[in-house]
């Protein structure tokens, strides 16, 4: 093992989200609590109280089933903001004891231990000061774990209270866990570790005995950056070096900004120009440090990091939270001096100065022209008006198309809303037997538009259950086409469908629209009027007659 | 990361390359800004392409077919084959699709990558030009229906808006009815229809169009497409 691993030591406070509601509103203290996001599939638990994990409830699931298995579960909404806020009391602490902290989330924090545990007498002795001082702040259940490397770090506080993997060890110390936890750290790692436990790569330790050249030629760079992780080191060789002053963006507010909306609004603008000028440099930000400063020459400076690479939105959202937690964090302790904000030292004026100073960076790889054509920046502009036009309208307002198996027009494409993964990939190109064949038509009707089929003496066609017509169509109306429809130039068929045979028969008059139904088609070309035809696809469902489809 | 190793990058040194680069730029004339065309409707267009910041109309020429109603003439086809040409060079088409009735195959079969194929549907009609304006600032073609009735002034503010972001809007309108000018119309007139008599089922179509507009297309061009099922 290479001695150049950074040895870093990691905070982490489990269910923050959980503590911190609890230290908000003190009457939900011991009660079964969780707090529940937002996701694409509704809304689902992100952390539990300890009440309610004896209940059975754990992360991921869905608020109703959360409910389901704890009867008087308190829910509350996830607000990161407010939890960061809350969790500026910690960070305070920790600061009073170590200088460099680097955020990753409300709840964790992480940082190089090579200064402080010199000062304090050893790894195990900072783990025990830092666990002493957070537990002072009125925060039980904190955990603290130091290791070689981000990852080890992170996974030691999880195993344990207050666990030292000794250097060099780290590699056995992730050996035993499971490839997933890398996914959160290298570009593409959801589909890399599902990949890996396809392989039979199950463990970082499995993982890491394959030799890196071979790592290198079967998965690329990530593979390597994961591979690096799961040896203990961190994903790209630390060079120290002062960032260049041009790549610092600030902003001077005159008048000073008193709210912190105006000062995120300028940091809109700023964290656009950072990462704009870094791509032109070709390089991405892994970590920032925000620089604010008051009129009163009082500064503030935080360094965060995003375990993926900073996006103007995240970056945002970091001086957001840290901004939130020291301005409003003053107005509280300034309103009520008991609480147990108060001793965290309060700004006194407006703010002045605003700097993003990248902190981390790494070369950019998200802007290469796609393999199979597109640029990925018309894909990302693509996406985010279409993202704004969901938001006017609703999710299910934008959809696109995929092809699927199926006989009639209807079945054989399913409409997806746009941002949610296609159901399964089904062969839409494969042969079906019995489907309808000639051109696809331009335009399909769901539910199909009620008409009329007629015969040559005005009558209206029936099928019997042979499939066989009781006349030949002579006539077709509808209010949907050209002059309400009219006379036949050709035709074709019919062709019975028996459609979801497999299913449950429904008996009464109503169709049922997607069930079990048995009904036979037409191809007609219909004269609108002017000499040339319009050509649709008629069904016969139960003695009723409906426009399917027209090939417009 | 060797930052110190890059070119300089303060103002006098960019305003120089600026100055370079302005000079040695080729000029971008209006036909270098355009999306090549495929199959037979190339050669009806003007330049056989069409031109970004554009504004085309795609009619049904059947007089008779109301509002709401499917003329069935062929100019949904005529606008998927519009909206092929820009999915083929990798950019995105944002579709209005007013009644939900867009056959996707029909336009797969056109050529039109469906992944870069959005579809916008349920618009109500007071929404109607928020949503194209939204479209039109991050997707290359936007393909709208027309709802019964667009105001003057939304219209040519779309067509300001489109010149402006440099994107192709195409409108399905029944004849006549967008008030705004278009560079280039075209009309479906109708197809004729072969294999129900011969083959039992559908197998081929000859789509008559007609384009017309102004400047080089002001003379109107007929053509057939011809397509096998």
């Amino acid at each position: 093992m290479p001695a150049d691993a950074e040895r870093v030591c990691c905070l982490w406070c489990p269910d923050w989200p959980v503590v911190a509601a609890g230290r908000r509103d003190p009457t939900l203290a011991g009660l079964p609590l969780v707090v529940v996001e937002r996701a694409d599939r509704g809304r689902v638990v992100r952390a539990v109280s300890a009440r309610a994990r004896q209940e059975g409830v754990v992360r991921g699931l869905r608020q109703r089933e959360a409910e389901a298995r704890c009867a008087g579960l308190t829910v509350v909404d996830a607000d990161d903001a407010a939890d960061a806020r809350t969790f500026e009391t910690v960070v305070r602490v920790v600061e009073q004891l170590v200088p460099r902290l680097v955020l990753e989330r409300p709840g964790r924090l992480s940082f190089p231990t090579r200064g402080p545990s010199r000062y304090f007498g050893g790894d195990d002795a900072l783990a025990r000061q830092v666990l002493a001082v957070v537990h002072d702040a009125g925060v039980p259940d904190a955990r603290v774990g130091i290791a070689d490397g981000v990852l080890a770090a992170g996974l030691a506080a999880r195993a344990g209270d207050a666990l030292v993997v000794p250097r060099g060890e780290s590699a056995a110390f992730l050996a035993p866990w499971s490839v997933g936890v890398v996914a959160g750290h290298v570009e593409g790692g959801a589909e890399l570790v599902d990949l890996f436990a396809r392989l039979g790569l199950r463990t970082l330790g499995a993982f890491a005995e394959l030799p890196e050249r071979s790592v290198l030629a079967r998965f690329g760079r990530p593979g390597v950056e994961a591979h690096r992780l799961a040896w203990g080191m961190s994903t790209h060789e630390v060079v120290p070096v002062v960032p260049a002053p041009e790549l610092v963006e600030a902003n001077e507010f005159d008048p000073p900004a008193a709210r912190v909306d105006e000062a995120v609004f300028a940091a809109k603008s700023l964290a656009d120009r950072l990462l704009d000028r870094l791509a032109a440099h070709g390089l991405s930000c892994t970590q920032v440090v925000v620089e604010a400063e008051t009129e009163h020459g009082e500064r503030l400076a935080r360094c965060w990091r995003d375990d993926g690479t900073l996006t103007p939105a995240t970056l945002v959202t970091r001086v957001r939270w840290q901004l939130e937690a020291w301005l409003t964090a003053s107005d509280a302790a300034r309103d009520d001096r008991d609480a147990h904000d108060s001793d965290i030292d309060t700004t006194t004026g407006g703010l002045t100065l605003l700097r993003l100073v990248p902190d981390g960076v790494v070369p950019a790889t998200g802007r290469q022209l796609g393999f199979w054509g597109g640029d990925p920046a018309a894909s990302d502009r693509a996406a985010r008006v279409l993202t704004r036009v969901q938001g006017m309208l609703g999710p299910e307002s934008v959809v696109t198309a995929v092809p699927v198996g199926g006989r009639t027009p209807v079945e054989r494409v399913h409409w997806v809303p746009w941002g949610e993964a296609a159901a399964q990939e089904t062969a839409g190109d494969a042969p079906w037997p019995g489907s309808i064949p000639g051109p696809a038509p331009a335009r399909v009707f769901d539910p199909p538009l009620p008409a009329e089929l007629l015969a040559g003496d005005g009558s209206a066609i029936a099928v019997n259950g042979r499939g066989e017509a009781s006349a030949a169509p002579r006539h077709l109306r509808c209010a949907a086409l050209p002059n309400g429809g009219g006379a036949l130039l050709a035709w074709a068929g019919p062709w019975p469908h028996d459609l979801r045979w497999w299913e449950a028969d429904q008996p009464g008059p109503a169709v049922p629209a997607r069930g079990r139904r048995r009904h036979a088609l037409w191809q007609v070309v219909v004269d609108d009027g002017s000499g040339s035809g319009v050509a649709c696809l008629v069904a016969i469902t139960r003695g009723r007659a409906e426009v399917e489809a027209v090939y417009d | 990361m060797a930052l110190a190793a890059l070119p300089r990058r303060d103002a006098a040194a960019r305003e120089h390359l600026d100055n370079s680069g302005r000079h040695a730029r080729p000029v971008v004339l209006a036909r270098d800004r355009s999306v090549v065309l495929a199959g037979e409707l190339a050669g009806m267009v003007p330049g056989g392409s069409l031109t970004r910041g554009s504004v085309l109309c795609v009619e049904a020429a059947a007089g008779s077919a109301r509002c709401g109603q499917v003329a069935g003439a062929g100019s949904t086809t005529v606008a998927f084959e519009l909206a092929a040409a820009v999915t083929a060079v990798g950019e995105w088409v944002g579709a209005i699709d007013l009644d939900g009735t867009f056959g996707a195959l029909a336009a797969r079969d056109a050529g039109v990558t469906l992944e870069r194929f959005a579809v916008v549907r349920r618009v109500p009609p007071s929404r109607w030009a928020a949503v194209v304006a939204a479209l039109l600032d991050g997707v290359s073609l936007v393909l709208a229906e027309m709802p019964r009735r667009v105001g003057l002034g939304d219209a040519r503010r779309l067509v300001a808006r489109a010149r402006e972001r440099e994107a192709i809007l195409v409108v399905h309108a029944p004849p006549g009815r967008w008030p705004a000018g278009a560079t280039l119309t075209l009309s479906a007139e109708g197809s004729e229809w072969s294999g129900l008599d011969c083959a039992g089922y559908l197998t081929g179509r000859a789509l008559h169009v007609r384009v017309e507009g102004r400047g080089a297309a002001a003379r109107p061009r007929l053509g057939e497409l011809a397509r096998a099922g």
